[in-house]
């Protein structure tokens, strides 16, 4: 999963560099096997060759999809990659005793006009080439995931949570960090969807994605201020460069929520005149009724989700076009037992054991709900040069529409409570300048740019966050030196931020304005070691900081929903994180895995404290928050290990710690995710008949009750009991048992993927600390889900 | 050519506008929130003097209250018969949430509450139309027995009750929770 500076390619070199010490004398049994792929299609290349120099042997890859070059001494080889139309690909391969040795996936590149695109496309993935600490889901552990939220799909990756608000909106966490304190870059573009609200999610298609990347710690310099948690980065597929049409269908359906979702996407790409033009089109459907907890339904917790999006591409030699354009669009039932009119109804609520109101099974979706809307347009040139690198230059515009509808008690009106619309522009120009090679080996690899936004928010209704105009520019360069076991990564930026918020004074009518504006400059210092073939050191130092936004500056109102008065404060200074992190992996024969510890310290971290004085409105007294800073810490570790007992049988256990304070008030933080440990095992079955890549797995999760929660305390307030800290102390422990099932059988010519999956399998009752409606319900019971993805192909592929 | 020339100006123009010089956030939409109850009114009428009215008003109750005319001042054994009234002046135009509760009466219920409990005793004089077994009391209109002199204070809390209205506060959740203070002389 993890990616270094270096290639995929180049590390499996290194590690069958080592596996050469075992290498010794004896008999010539082994088996060289593998897939070849179009790094444009992704598909494997049926009749492509594998070909070894010294023994003039060779062998085809064949329709299931692998090429096996059998009885094979121990010794070194050279090996040819070759298909028809593409560039050969020679590197070198150890054998040693082992009988069976199975190497990465060889992928060639198209060997035509098609070329720049190829460039392009590692360009693309450049963060990939970034020495921070980060993880991805791609491939057959994406395909696990569909059907998923974002903030539900990337919980597989160790060292991320959610944020929840009953079971239909999750936010990612990165490291105990969410909101506002993440960047997720849609498509290459700086997702702005109000993300500072705890109960708005990400309005991402995880369908889009062919791969999620997640970059763990300060990552500001490269992806903008802010990101002291952490960057999502949402990529998806390449363009086709081959002519031809194809395209995926994706179905799941899920027995809790009896929820379906049908995703499709076509895409093709133009021949002769039109060489260059490539198009997709994508789309995704989802309705979820009412989930269903293991003892009774969660009242009006519906959601319906429609997508869709459209891209063109044309590339003409060293230059490209890109338009994109998607919309999500999205209507969210909020469970009906989490919305209590006071203080007192609240702890009713929280005293009950199960909620009031226990309907059956449906798909109806009222008040209280979220609809949201998302729009994206995406326009990016690039021109390469052989001498002067890559230059790329993207600008988008988003606009999100969010509106929510509370519960309605007496008044009738069709209105939202809330309206808010946020328009945002973004430019950026990207330099990448091209490797340059210094005469003792090094190398020298890095790029600089310019980032440019503005924002408008529009409110309409209640008063949550101000109207306001903002405007932001940065600047940003990050060299990389590569030499030997060596490399160093050093980035600079510089950003600046200007936010002014319009007002009403109620009582005159006049309007009225307030401006801020901030700067700051940061840098990050990293290395890679590679400290044996198999073993790589990697760490980092990173400074990052986030301006306050709108919300910490002037939220002022009643926020219902978390049955909290919360106060802004517009003399807030910016965030200011110091990151350090350090990652050892190993990539040994059996034995594989990462252990990464992180050291995030936050001056000036911005969070609601409670007021010793509650609010009195209609409703009754609220506790009041204020947004105050101080100084916190988030140290963690994240532990991944797999170990193959036998080469069908995997145990993998990834597992999370976090440790976070506020040393200013010598208190715990509320709202940090508890310690989880993930484990599973998965056995391969030899392929078979017509069915390939069959597996089953079972897993176990574990998730420790935090302890480390400030103490939930209560005393007198008008006449009420007013609870500081948090309204009732965090849940118990749960373990959750899990199953999965799958292989690809072959549909005409298509290969079918099947995956059968169980969730909570044993039903188990359970309450989530980081569920903000874990006062009122428990979490989903059982799941029975069945996914299927196939891929198609429309006419002959030139 | 030059038909071209300006078409591209023009355009790029309009662009900049549409980006740049937009400036519909600088017009601030005033706050309306539609469930507000801005405005509390109890008006308590003598039964053996009609003549006889208070009133009593809390203002502001979805900002910052204002109690200076919300005092109830009574006569010690007197009977009065009550009207309470809810007003959102939040939205425009001024909703009248008392004529909106008695369309919905199945669903909300007025729990008044003296402290202490001595002081007043209070009577709901309306019904709902729920069916058996039903129909419950709404609150609208009640009948309030002073006792002794003393002062002290009477709770009102409105319930929403949708589907689940049994006659007693518990279901449901409140719109409004307030206390008029009471003078009883």
């Amino acid at each position: 999963m993890r990616k270094y500076g270096t290639l995929g390619v180049i590390s499996w070199l290194l590690i069958s560099t080592i596996t050469a010490g075992w290498a010794q004398s004896g008999t010539c049994t082994a088996i060289l096997k593998g897939r070849i792929v179009g790094q444009d299609s992704q598909e494997p290349l049926l009749g492509s060759t594998a070909y070894i120099h010294e023994l003039k042997a060779g062998a085809v890859m064949d329709t299931s999809g692998y090429f096996r070059l059998t009885n094979l001494c121990p010794g070194k080889y050279t090996v040819d990659y070759q298909f028809v139309g593409y560039k050969t690909v020679t590197l070198p391969v150890v054998v040693t005793r082992d009988t069976l040795i199975t190497v990465p996936d060889i992928q060639l590149v198209p060997d035509n006009q098609m070329l720049q695109e190829v460039v392009v496309t590692e360009h693309r993935s450049e963060a990939q080439q970034l020495l921070q600490t980060q993880s991805s889901i791609s491939g057959a552990a994406l395909d696990q995931t569909r059907g998923q939220s974002l903030g539900e799909s990337l919980k597989t990756i160790t060292g991320l949570y959610s944020i929840q608000t009953g079971p239909t909106i999750s936010k990612p966490v990165i490291h105990g960090l969410y909101s506002n304190r993440i960047i997720i870059l849609n498509n290459g573009i700086r997702q702005e969807d109000q993300q500072w609200g705890t109960e708005h999610a990400p309005q991402v298609d995880q369908f889009l994605a062919s791969r999620l990347t997640v970059i763990k710690g300060a990552a500001s310099i490269r992806y903008g201020s802010d990101a002291i948690g952490g960057v999502i980065l949402v990529e998806p597929k390449e363009m086709p460069a081959r002519s031809g049409i194809q395209g995926e269908v994706n179905l799941v359906g899920a027995t809790n929520g009896r929820m379906g979702v049908a995703s499709g996407m076509i895409e093709g790409a133009f021949a002769k005149k039109l060489t260059g033009l490539s198009w997709r089109l994508q789309g995704t459907l989802k309705r979820s009724g009412y989930i269903k907890t293991p003892n009774y339904f969660l009242d009006n917790t519906s959601y319906h989700e429609t997508n869709y999006s459209g891209d063109i591409h044309y590339q003409y030699k060293n230059v490209g076009i890109e338009a994109f354009y998607s919309q999500f669009d999205t209507k969210i039932g909020l469970f009906t037992g989490a919305q209590v009119g006071s203080l007192s109804d609240l702890y009713a609520a929280i005293s009950r054991p199960e909620p009031l109101s226990q309907p059956g099974f449906s798909y109806a979706l009222d008040r209280p709900y979220q609809a949201v809307k998302h729009d994206l347009l995406k326009i990016r040139a690039y021109y390469h040069t052989a001498q002067g690198g890559v230059v790329t230059a993207t600008f988008a515009r988003q606009q999100n529409t969010r509106q929510e509808y509370d519960y309605l008690s007496f008044s009738g009106l069709a209105n939202p409570e809330l309206s808010l619309k946020l328009v945002t522009h973004t430019a950026d120009l990207v330099w990448e300048h091209r490797d340059l090679k210094t005469p003792g080996g090094g190398q020298w690899s890095g790029s600089a740019g310019f980032n440019g936004i503005t924002q408008k928010n529009i409110r309409q209704y209640l008063f949550l966050i101000p109207n306001f105009r903002s405007y932001g520019a940065g600047l940003f360069a990050i060299e990389r030196y590569a030499k030997g076991r060596v490399t160093l990564e050093a980035g600079l930026r510089y950003d600046y931020r200007w936010l002014r918020a319009y007002f009403l004074n109620e009582v005159t009518s006049q309007p009225y304005n307030t401006t801020h504006n901030w700067q700051n400059a940061n840098g990050s210092l990293g290395a890679a070691y590679q400290l044996r073939p198999d073993l790589t050191l990697t760490a980092n130092l990173s400074t990052a900081w986030r301006a306050p936004n709108v919300a910490d500056l002037y939220s002022n109102g009643l926020h219902q929903s978390a049955v909290a008065y919360e106060i802004g404060n517009p003399t807030l200074k910016p965030e200011q994180a110091y990151n350090s992190n350090a990652v050892l992996a190993y990539s040994g024969h059996r034995l594989s895995g990462e252990v990464g510890f992180y050291n995030n310290l936050i001056n000036n971290y911005i969070y609601l404290k409670p007021d010793s004085v509650p609010i009195i409105r209609q409703r009754g007294a609220f506790p009041a928050y204020t947004y105050t800073q101080v100084r916190a810490t988030f140290r963690g570790i994240d532990a991944t290990l797999n170990y193959k007992i036998t080469p069908q049988l995997t145990l993998t256990t990834k597992n999370s710690l976090l440790f976070a304070y506020n040393q200013t008030e010598r208190n715990y933080l509320v709202f940090i995710p508890p310690n989880r440990s993930d484990n599973s095992l998965r056995y391969d079955l030899s392929q078979g008949g017509k069915l390939s890549d069959v597996y089953i797995s079972a897993s176990g999760l574990y998730v420790a009750r935090q302890n480390r929660a400030p103490a939930v305390t209560t005393r007198q307030g008008d006449g009420q009991v007013i609870f500081t800290g948090d309204f009732a102390p965090p849940p118990p422990a749960y373990f959750l048992l899990g199953a999965e099932a799958g292989f690809t059988v072959q549909v005409g010519a298509h290969p079918l993927s099947v995956i059968l999956s169980g969730t909570n399998l044993a039903n188990t009752a359970y309450r989530d600390y980081l569920n903000r409606f874990r006062y009122f319900a428990d979490e989903p019971g059982r799941s029975i889900i069945l996914k299927l993805r196939l891929p198609i192909s429309v006419g002959k592929q030139s | 050519m030059k038909q071209i020339e300006k078409q591209v100006i023009g355009l790029v123009c309009l662009v900049l506008v549409a980006i740049g010089c937009n400036r519909d956030e600088q017009h601030v939409s005033p706050t309306g929130d539609n469930e507000a109850v801005t405005t509390a009114t109890l008006v308590l009428t003598n039964k053996a003097v009609p003549t006889e009215i208070v009133t009593a008003t809390i203002e502001n109750l979805n900002a910052t209250v204002d109690f200076t005319r919300a005092t109830l001042n009574l006569r010690a054994n007197t009977t009065y018969r009550g009207e309470i009234t809810l007003l959102n002046k939040s939205i425009m135009p001024t909703l009248d949430a008392t004529e909106e509760i008695r369309d919905l009466a199945n669903e909300h219920l007025f729990v008044y509450t003296p402290t202490p409990a001595s002081l007043l005793t209070i009577t709901p004089m309306d019904k709902d139309t729920n069916p058996a077994p039903g129909p419950y009391p709404i609150g609208l209109t009640i009948e309030i027995k002073t006792g002794t002199v003393g002062t002290g204070k009477l709770n009102v809390v409105l319930r929403h009750q949708p589907g689940s209205k049994n006659g007693t506060p518990t279901p449901g959740t409140s719109d409004l929770d307030t206390d008029f203070p009471v003078v009883v002389k």
